[in-house]
């Protein structure tokens, strides 16, 4: 059962920053509630303080979509379903779309929203790995103005982030992406459909006649925080496409994973999976990069 | 704490007065009798406390009184209004139904789809009601059921 709290709907952005900032730390900000209800319902430690919720899930400051010269605004409040149904997010960022659409159910994706999912940091967030991809930062807006800090971070570990009690996220940054940029998201959960990720991989790659020009790989649910496998991009970039190097990289990101998450029960089983899901997601998308053919 | 809720249900202005810790399942089931929407797993997962809010599908046991405010819900019951919807008559017709639990929730994901897509193909329908689960018929009459509703 979910326990007694006081319930406070915002009328809009400033009213809900005036709102933190006077009752600092106290106050516990609900959007679509899929993780927070859960979390209430089921007694969750990290839940446990919360006595007021305050909505900003009706905020449409919070739900624009905006298109620069150089890069797209989303509003923190898009649920994801609107975030599918929206075809300049789709051309532009493809992969956020793709992993947007293997959340949860259609009840879920009505109601859980991007922002949440960034504030939630949960290691199996979905749409993690393909914002980290795209160099995605958040907007961060407190009363005492904005900033923009990169999502990666932003995500400081499990369960948590770096924004302040008096601070929202309002927006997400995606700096445009040149359209010879080809890339994937693959999921691995325990069943097709409605599944928790154990596993999602996004790639992304430029290459100019073979060699790569650009290499970017983010991961979720396979360490404690989705990240960027920095040390993996730069030992292809440069390089010319072969098996060969695809297969090491694979390799190289099952020692990457075991050195950020220690031996547990589960490595013997998931190293193999995320050096193999890798091997086929870098295949594809190479098969999909003109002219270029993995011998 | 007490709250004041408004909101459309089932095609009615209605007004309670209700806790902050209540769901919109409780109120529906406890406050309006409407015992068609079912409480299974109570975290989102079922599908079975599935009704309309807005006139898109949400599981009502994840949104909180104070969210329904200023909404528009419809309900199993709401859908029956006039006598059977034809929707209900096809899973009948169908054997889409055992113990029924699954069933108003199953409807109202299919309604849904239904309003935004009149024409929907065989994966669009298995996508809109992937959160429902059913544990006794099977989802192959289910299917049946929604296609032969779209002919
Ligand atoms: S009771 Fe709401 S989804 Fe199961
Ligand atoms: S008919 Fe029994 S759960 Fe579906």
């Amino acid at each position: 059962m979910i326990p007694d709290l006081e319930y406070i709907r915002a009328i809009d952005l400033n009213d809900t920053l005036k709102i933190l900032d006077v009752k600092n730390g106290k106050v516990k900000v609900l959007a679509g509630g899929t993780d927070i209800i859960t979390g209430l319902q089921q007694g969750f430690s990290r839940f446990a303080k919360i006595y007021k919720l305050l909505d900003i899930a009706q905020l449409n400051e919070l739900k624009s979509i905006s298109i620069n010269e150089d890069s797209f605004e989303i509003g923190a409040g898009l649920t994801f379903s609107e975030i599918i149904a929206n075809n300049n997010i789709a051309t532009a960022y493809p992969l956020l779309v793709k992993a947007a659409s293997t959340i949860g159910s259609v009840q879920i994706r009505n109601r859980a929203t991007i922002g949440g999912n960034i504030i939630n940091n949960a290691p199996c967030a979905d749409s993690l790995s393909p914002l980290l991809v795209y160099d995605a930062s958040v907007r961060i807006q407190s009363n005492k103005g904005a900033k923009e800090v990169l999502l990666k971070d932003f995500l400081s570990e499990a369960y948590r982030t770096n924004l302040e009690q008096n601070e929202i996220v309002t927006h997400i940054i995606l700096p445009k992406i040149l359209k010879t940029y080809i890339g994937d998201f693959y999921k691995l959960g325990r069943r097709r459909g409605v599944a928790i990720s154990r596993l999602s991989l996004t790639v992304l790659i430029k290459c100019e006649k073979q060699i790569i020009e650009d290499l970017r790989i983010a991961g979720g649910a396979v360490t404690p925080v989705a990240m960027r496998f920095t040390n993996i991009e730069e030992m292809g970039i440069g390089k010319k496409v072969s098996n060969k190097l695809l297969i090491s990289l694979s390799q190289e990101i099952g020692r990457k994973v075991l050195k950020v998450t220690g031996l547990r029960w589960s490595s013997a089983y998931k190293l193999p999976v995320v050096q193999q899901s890798l091997y086929q997601l870098l295949v594809n998308v190479c098969k999909k990069l003109n002219g270029t053919n993995v011998a | 704490m007490s709250h004041k809720i408004e909101f459309i249900l089932n095609g009615k202005s209605v007004c309670i007065n209700t806790n902050a810790n209540r769901r919109l399942l409780d109120i529906l089931r406890e406050e309006f009798q409407l015992t068609g929407t079912k409480e299974g797993c109570s975290i989102g997962e079922c599908g079975a406390c599935t009704v309309l809010m807005n006139n898109k599908a949400v599981n009502s046991c994840l949104v909180l009184a104070g969210q329904v405010n200023g909404s528009e819900i419809l309900t199993i019951e709401g859908v029956a209004k006039n006598g059977l919807h034809k929707l209900q008559e096809n899973f009948l017709m169908a054997g889409a139904i055992q113990c029924g639990f699954c069933t108003p929730g199953v409807i109202m994901s299919s309604y849904a789809l239904l309003l935004e897509n009149s024409n929907p193909t065989e994966e669009e329908i298995k996508e809109a009601i992937a959160g429902n689960l059913c544990r006794c018929t099977g989802y192959k009459q289910i299917i049946k059921a929604i296609k032969d509703t779209i002919s």
